[in-house]
């Protein structure tokens, strides 16, 4: 009987592996022209003003995408001209406002919803001013720094569907669907669901929110917990970052709920610290290359000045960390 | 309000040194009044050598339109605080003006975007915030609730009730009237720059210039003399909650416009709003709060913020500037009022 169901599964999993070679395949012919990063010494913004403006500093990864782009400006002799919004939508505007007014030679919009920020990028546009963006897909973009969110997405969902046997509720936090890397995570594990008829999203969907994310995650969990007091009946909880991951995977230890799994993306430290611990509820955690994503955009940037022109898209990889090779990705991210 | 006055404190206590602490006050006081304008202008220079580009009319115009939501809210804010009195702990204050704009916002843009005209969407959240003005306007007169406590309450309500709507995410919203609104309008000045410059002097004209302005002070300051004038002191408090909230309705279409929909977080714009007006008080004659003094007071806010940016100077020390700004100009106002309580 058990291995009977592992053999469907095997073989549902094959099934998956083929579409997943075929959306690869797919993935594969847009990432042509995209090259991976040789060359970086040829290249140079000296006497270049960059405009690099952020949604907010306040996560591991928009902080290092931040200081890297930073950096890579001043190392390749420019002057970077930052700001960064705190996550205010309001600022993010009056920045983009008077960053546009000065006129600097290319401005790198680092994530940020693409509604609110989309208008701001097109008069730089329509103002002459080249926009790079790194995460954010606005058609207003001449090049979008990004990992793989379709590869993320699937890879982080074959891993959750894998650990709980293809059967059981899960609890996703669906919270910021209008921001493009979030949405395409989502919809991508929606795909993978969808052939594993057994597995349940749990309704409503949670929203995570910002700020006090951890807590906030904490508390619904919490409450959600209370509703499905069952062993077994919550196999995993989903979110498309990992901050909810953090405050779900707290609330899953602190209710002895270990049983029940967490996943997320972004590899964040302290998750990743978490995904290590044999003992907690964090299964899978896709880590992005941050650093890696601000020095790709900024050397864009240079490519561009000097007259090449660049693909749509140019995609950094992303780890996925597993109890099993958690280590190895910490190592390779620098902060093992 | 005004009715903190120690009458029990002996007055020949304070008698001998009178004379001369009175000098050192109305010193002090004019240093505070001259001071405010000469730092404004201090700043100005100081930007405009640093960073050659700060004085330009296309800055300007975008500091004139990065301030307008702030500015609109700040000065809904002014008008209660000169109905309900300046104290700010027993005085008028509107801490749900922030979240009354992102309500506001939630609900143009999701009127907006449900294929509702312009018409409709403006009409409903300026609705949606008088009908919160008039909440709190009930609480503060009716129940009797310190507007402190009335508004902090409301404030909470209503963001609550703005998260049922949006579900904490972003509504796009694109109309013809925010397509206008966030366009640059003649002289290369964004349009929002001219609406805070309108909006303002309409506001001052009321409060500054006719008999209903004249009578909100005077319900504010001296509650007491206003209701033995005759005044109806609660109607004027009432009437400061429901123009303020319209305050927050003109604000929240405002935002929809410069974000191009609704998005969360409104509730961050808060203690800006409340740092202006607090702040527009130096900006006045008699120290007191005003319209213009507010509408300076906004654009100081902005100019330090935009001279920060200018200068490359990490924007995280920008709200701690404003904390030591308010903390500065309270404790000066509120020694320098004191004596002329007495």
């Amino acid at each position: 009987m058990t291995k009977d169901r592992q053999d469907a599964t095997f073989n549902r999993r094959d099934l998956l592996k083929l579409s997943a070679v075929g959306g690869a395949v797919i993935a594969g012919a847009s990432l042509v022209g995209a090259r991976p990063v040789f060359a970086a010494e040829e290249l140079s913004l000296k006497g270049k003003r960059i405009g690099i403006s952020t949604a907010g500093t306040d996560h591991f990864f928009d902080l290092q995408a931040y200081n890297a782009q930073v950096e890579e400006v001043r190392r390749l002799g420019g002057e970077p001209i930052a700001v960064d919004a705190g996550r205010n939508d309001g600022k993010l505007v009056s920045q983009l406002q008077t960053l546009i007014a000065q006129k600097p030679d290319a401005i790198v919009q680092l994530l940020g919803t693409l509604s609110v920020i989309d208008p701001w990028l097109k008069k730089a546009r329509d103002a002459g001013i080249p926009v790079l963006t790194i995460d954010v897909g606005s058609t207003n973009s001449l090049n979008n720094s990004t990992s793989d969110n379709w590869g993320i997405g699937k890879d982080l969902a074959l891993q959750l569907v894998s650990d709980i046997g293809g059967e059981g509720n899960i609890v996703v936090f669906n919270g910021f669907y209008g921001v493009t890397p979030c949405a395409i995570r989502y919809d991508q594990l929606v795909n993978v669901v969808k052939y594993f008829p057994k597995i349940q999203i749990i309704q409503p969907e949670l929203r995570d929110v910002i700020p006090n994310t951890v807590q906030d995650a904490f508390t619904q969990i919490t409450a959600i917990l209370n509703k499905y007091p069952e062993k077994g009946s919550i196999k995993a909880i989903w979110s498309a970052w990992d901050i909810p991951q953090l405050g779900a995977t707290q609330a899953l230890s602190a209710a002895g709920r270990t049983e029940i799994k967490t996943y997320g993306v972004d590899g964040s430290p302290e998750v990743l610290q978490l995904v290590a611990d044999p003992n907690s509820p964090a299964a899978a955690d896709v880590a992005q290359q941050p650093a890696e994503l601000g020095r790709t955009a900024i050397q864009n940037v240079a490519r561009l000045l000097a007259g090449e022109t660049l693909p749509r898209e140019t995609y950094v990889p992303a780890l996925l960390a597993n109890k099993a090779n958690v280590g190895e990705v910490s190592k390779k991210l620098g902060i093992g | 309000m005004s009715a903190e006055i120690p009458f029990a404190e002996p007055l020949a206590a304070h008698l001998p040194q009178a004379p001369r602490a009175a000098l050192g006050r109305r010193l002090a006081t004019l240093v505070l009044r001259g001071g405010s304008l000469a730092v404004f202008v201090a700043v100005l220079v100081f930007f405009s050598l640093a960073a050659p580009f700060f004085l330009t009319i296309g800055n300007i115009g975008n500091v004139l339109a990065q301030s307008a939501i702030a500015g609109v809210l700040a000065i809904g804010l002014t008008i209660v605080v000169i109905a309900g009195g300046s104290n700010v702990v027993t005085g008028g204050i509107d801490l749900s003006l922030a979240a009354n704009m992102g309500l506001s916002a939630a609900v143009y843009a999701t009127l907006a975007q449900a294929g509702y005209g312009d018409p409709v969407a403006v009409l409903a959240a300026l609705a949606t915030g008088i009908a919160i003005g008039i909440v709190n306007a009930a609480a503060v007169t009716l129940a009797g609730i310190v507007p402190l406590l009335a508004t902090l309450a409301v404030m909470n309500v209503v963001a609550g009730v703005e998260l049922v709507l949006t579900q904490n995410t972003v509504i796009p919203a694109s109309t013809d009237l925010l397509a206008a609104l966030s366009a640059i309008g003649p002289y290369g000045i964004p349009v929002l720059a001219y609406v805070l410059l309108v909006f303002a002097a309409l506001v001052a004209a009321v409060v500054q210039y006719t008999p209903w302005g004249l009578r909100l002070y005077a319900v504010g300051e001296f509650p007491e003399a206003a209701r033995a004038a005759g005044l109806p002191v609660r109607r004027y408090l009432a009437a400061s909650f429901v123009v303020s909230g319209l305050c927050g309705g003109v604000a929240g279409i405002l935002s929809a416009s410069y974000l191009s929909g609704s998005t969360t977080g409104a509730g961050e714009m808060l203690l800006p709003v409340v740092v202006t007006a607090l702040l527009g008080t130096v900006f006045s004659r008699r120290l007191v709060p005003t319209v213009t003094g507010t509408l300076l007071s906004a654009l100081f806010v902005g100019f330090l913020v935009n001279g920060f940016q200018l200068l490359n100077i990490s924007s995280t020390l920008v709200s701690g500037v404003q904390g030591l700004l308010i903390l500065v100009v309270v404790s000066a106002t509120t020694v320098l009022r004191r004596p002329e309580s007495h």
